[in-house]
């Protein structure tokens, strides 16, 4: 992906608030000075530009108004938000999404798509800080995914992660070798560690290797003998 | 519906016309044609002279003598009628003048007087020859009414006679050329010329087993308020009238007096008395469409025969029953039989004013009427009645499976760890299961009906939109489930999900509501039954095994290792019933297949597969209403 590093990033936030968005563009902007961020009021406007030119992130508040901005006649409805990621995923199968949100328990159904989605995909509360928030972003946008304790009942996985599982520690396979003994793209197994890494609750940390941490974790769950 | 019932109707109408139910109905519907037709010319060829009221009193006696009635035959004769016909009895003399009455009458070649025949006969004129005498009896129908003229019959002692309106009419067409002769195209007809009168059968037209003996015909009563000139003796003998009303013409002499009671019972002629017409009236009709038929070729009353009457009745039967089957609103029904009707009741009318014909129209009516629109009808409330029932079960069966898959679970659950008299006192483990077996028996006495909002369903507190995409509506339920405090679910180390988009566009709610209980069950068994499960596999997606097709797949999977716990038997055990059941009958719907195995190495696996083609053939769920109110979970 050498190319991609000439060209400048590239982000969408969407939020029905004028003031929040503008304090999130400042923000994700002071972090990422070179990046274009193009900040938008409604659900259309956010597809629309999407679909103009697919960003390298999307910031998605589920609470959004559909095609005009928050006022008498316009309402801010999750339901909205919903709708926009579903699209999103499915139109857009590797975009990098995070997720901002107070109603996380409105996103269990599209759980399905989420642990089907190729992109990043992580999710931050709107209550806690600005930190946590780039955090999860930067975790979107390397590709990771981060679902809240509130999304998950207990330790679940997709079979073929657990194949991965299998093939990488117990067999020692390289993800290239996973890649042709599971006839997946190379791309996919690195999603698929992701995944894991979620299911398991492991993420990057300074000075410590998440392969190795992702083995220990497996290991305790009895995934792996 | 099938045809049976339209077919049965047609049947029983037939039936019943033959035994002469509809006979009333058919004489009523004649009348009332005979009545609605427009007014026709006045006969002026006929003039009724009646003897009425006033001229009664003028003349102080009764029965008129003799003598009077010589007199006004004699002004009569002055204006040179073709014929005269006296409708008074005269088999006996009333004096005074009756040698004169006898003398005007013998010397009159064209005068006819009458006769009766039947019991209790009164003879004609003794002094006059058979041939100038007529009988004037007619047979009434079985309502009273006199729809049929007798023109010739024959006595005990095997003389034929004629009536007084056929020797009228037949020495009037005698001028102008007619001879009374037998018919040519029916043998035992009398026919004038071209026309024929044929004697009516017993089941002519709408009559059935009627008395025709002798030669009857059916009267076509000339319509309009005066279809004949009438004038009263006064008027003849003062000199009260223009010569050529009766220059040439039959004249009538009769009393039309109320107070003699000479009268016919009609029903088709509109009259100030409803009902009731002067014999002389009758008899005038009578001659009347003798001699019109025969001059004017207007038409004589006739009927089809038999067989074409019913096939005229069973073709509106099959009319009615292939409307009611085509049109499948009730409106459209209501007025295109409207219509049907209508075309009908035009057709009887059109055909006996035009033609002369007396079809049948009330049986033809009822029967088209009731196989288009009241059966049809019935069976649309009968539909609407099912509908409402079978929803009213579904309902009843939505709420028992509520209850058995939430607190009948838990209860039993308690009964399970209860078991252990260190636990729970044996008494009280006993009322636990007594109140398992009450609220078992509820479903029985379930009769109010419950509402449940269609769109969603309740598995925990929240609801679920049953709208959603089948696998995350299935995610939900999988995740609602999971979140219970079972013994099974304790031990879960790791789930294996795969919850993949399936097609589900031919699914109904209830499909839904029934395969998110499938899910619910197949795990709640985990839960329960199966308490060293370790690992679970959850699957919901599409397959594509060969040659099936694509199919969709729920299965449950647990790797539970202890065998010898009643996880594989629950079959047969108090809570399993119910749930296999529900499986077994929502597989029979989707045309799935449901099954439960054991997996490998350990454990069991509980799965439906049902392909995803539209279901055309299965447009109703049959066997729900039959076996499900069949006492559940036993």
């Amino acid at each position: 992906m050498g190319s991609d590093n000439l060209k400048p990033l590239r982000f969408v936030i969407v939020d029905d608030h004028e003031i929040v968005l503008d304090s999130m563009v400042r923000v994700v902007q002071h972090h990422y000075p070179e990046a274009e961020i193009l900040a938008v009021l409604t659900a259309n406007q956010a597809l629309d530009l999407v679909e103009a030119d697919t960003p390298d992130a999307i910031i998605v508040d589920l609470s959004i108004p559909e095609s005009t901005p928050v006022d008498a006649t316009s309402q801010a409805r999750v339901e909205v938000g919903v709708q926009l990621l579903t699209t999103l995923m499915e139109r857009f199968p590797t975009l990098n999404i995070m997720v901002q949100s107070a109603h996380v328990q409105a996103l269990v159904r599209l759980k399905p798509s989420i642990l089907a989605h190729q992109g990043g995909f992580t999710i931050a509360n709107k209550s806690q800080s600005m930190e946590d928030m780039l955090t999860k972003f930067d975790w979107a946008l390397k590709g990771l995914n981060y679902l809240p304790s509130e999304m998950r009942s207990g330790l679940e996985l997709k079979p073929e992660w657990l194949d991965v599982l299998v093939l990488a520690f117990q067999q020692g396979l390289q993800d290239k070798a996973i890649a042709a003994e599971m006839n997946i793209a190379h791309r996919t197994v690195r999603n698929y560690w992701s995944k894991i890494q979620d299911a398991l609750g492991v993420y990057p940390e300074e000075g410590k290797n998440i392969r190795i941490q992702t083995e220990i974790r497996a290991r305790e769950e009895g995934l792996i003998d | 519906m099938g045809l049976v019932p339209g077919v049965l109707v047609v049947a029983v109408v037939i039936a019943t016309r033959g035994l002469g139910w509809w006979q009333g109905l058919e004489w009523k519907a004649l009348d009332t044609f005979l009545r609605s037709r427009p007014a026709e010319p006045l006969d002026d060829r006929i003039v009724i002279v009646g003897i009425g009221e006033a001229d009664i009193q003028q003349v102080g006696t009764y029965p008129i003598p003799d003598r009077y009635l010589a007199d006004l035959i004699t002004t009569l004769e002055t204006y040179q009628p073709r014929v005269i016909g006296l409708d008074i009895y005269r088999d006996l003399p009333v004096q005074p003048g009756h040698d004169e009455f006898r003398t005007v009458a013998q010397g009159l070649e064209h005068l006819v007087t009458i006769e009766k025949l039947l019991p209790p006969p009164v003879t004609g004129p003794n002094f006059l020859p058979p041939e100038r005498i007529g009988f004037v009896d007619v047979v009434p129908d079985g309502d009273g009414f006199w729809r049929r003229s007798l023109l010739g019959a024959a006595t005990d002692d095997g003389v034929y006679h004629f009536a007084f309106t056929l020797r009228l009419a037949e020495r009037y067409l005698a001028q102008a050329g007619l001879s009374l002769e037998n018919g040519i195209r029916n043998p035992v007809a009398m026919r004038f010329g071209p026309v024929e009168l044929a004697p009516l059968t017993p089941n002519a037209g709408g009559y059935v087993g009627a008395d025709m003996g002798g030669h009857q015909v059916l009267v076509n009563y000339r319509s309009g308020p005066s279809p004949f000139r009438r004038l009263t003796m006064a008027q003849v003998q003062t000199g009260q009238v223009e010569p050529e009303w009766l220059r040439d013409r039959i004249v009538l002499i009769g009393v039309t007096a109320p107070s003699i009671k000479d009268f016919a019972n009609s029903a088709a002629i509109v009259s100030d008395n409803p009902g009731l017409v002067f014999g002389i009236e009758f008899q005038a009709h009578a001659i009347s469409q003798i001699i019109s038929a025969a001059l004017d070729n207007r038409p004589l009353l006739r009927v089809w025969p038999q067989p074409i009457e019913y096939g005229w009745i069973i073709l509106w039967g099959a009319a009615g029953l292939g409307l009611g089957r085509i049109l499948r609103h009730p409106l459209w029904q209501l007025l295109v039989v409207g219509g049907g009707s209508l075309v009908l009741l035009g057709t009887g009318f059109g055909l006996l004013l035009w033609q002369g014909w007396w079809i049948p129209v009330v049986p033809t009516l009822a029967v088209f009427t009731v196989n288009g629109v009241v059966f049809p009808l019935f069976y649309w409330y009968d539909r609407g009645l099912r509908s409402r029932i079978q929803e009213r079960q579904r309902v009843i069966d939505n709420t028992f499976s509520a209850i058995h898959n939430g607190p009948l679970q838990t209860l039993s659950q308690l009964l399970r760890e209860s078991r252990d008299p260190a636990q729970m006192s044996p008494a009280l483990h006993r009322r636990l299961h007594d109140l398992n077996r009450d609220l078992r028996q509820v479903y029985t006495l379930v009769q109010q009906e419950a509402l449940i909002d269609k769109q969603q369903i309740y598995l925990g507190p929240q609801g679920i939109d049953l709208s959603l995409p089948l696998h995350q509506l299935l995610y939900q339920v999988y995740t609602q489930t999971l979140g219970k405090d079972l013994p099974g679910f304790q031990t879960l180390k790791v789930k294996l999900i795969e919850f993949e988009p399936m097609s589900d566009r031919t699914l109904s709610l209830d499909d839904r509501r029934d395969l998110c209980r499938f899910l619910q069950e197949a795990l709640l068994n985990v839960g329960k039954h199966a308490p060293n499960t370790t690992r679970l596999w959850i699957t919901c997606k599409q397959i594509a095994p060969e040659p099936a097709g694509v199919q969709n797949l729920i299965r449950v999977a647990d790797n539970n290792q202890d065998n010898r716990s009643e996880h594989l038997v629950y079959d047969s055990n108090a809570t399993g019933g119910q749930g296999t059941q529900q499986a077994e009958q929502l597989s029979k719907r989707l045309r799935g297949q449901f099954r439960r195995y054991p997996n490998s190495p350990t454990g069991t696996v509980c799965e439906l597969v049902w392909p995803t083609g539209r279901r055309s053939l299965w447009p109703f769920k049959p066997t729900a209403l039959i076996k499900r109110s069949k006492h559940p979970g036993k």
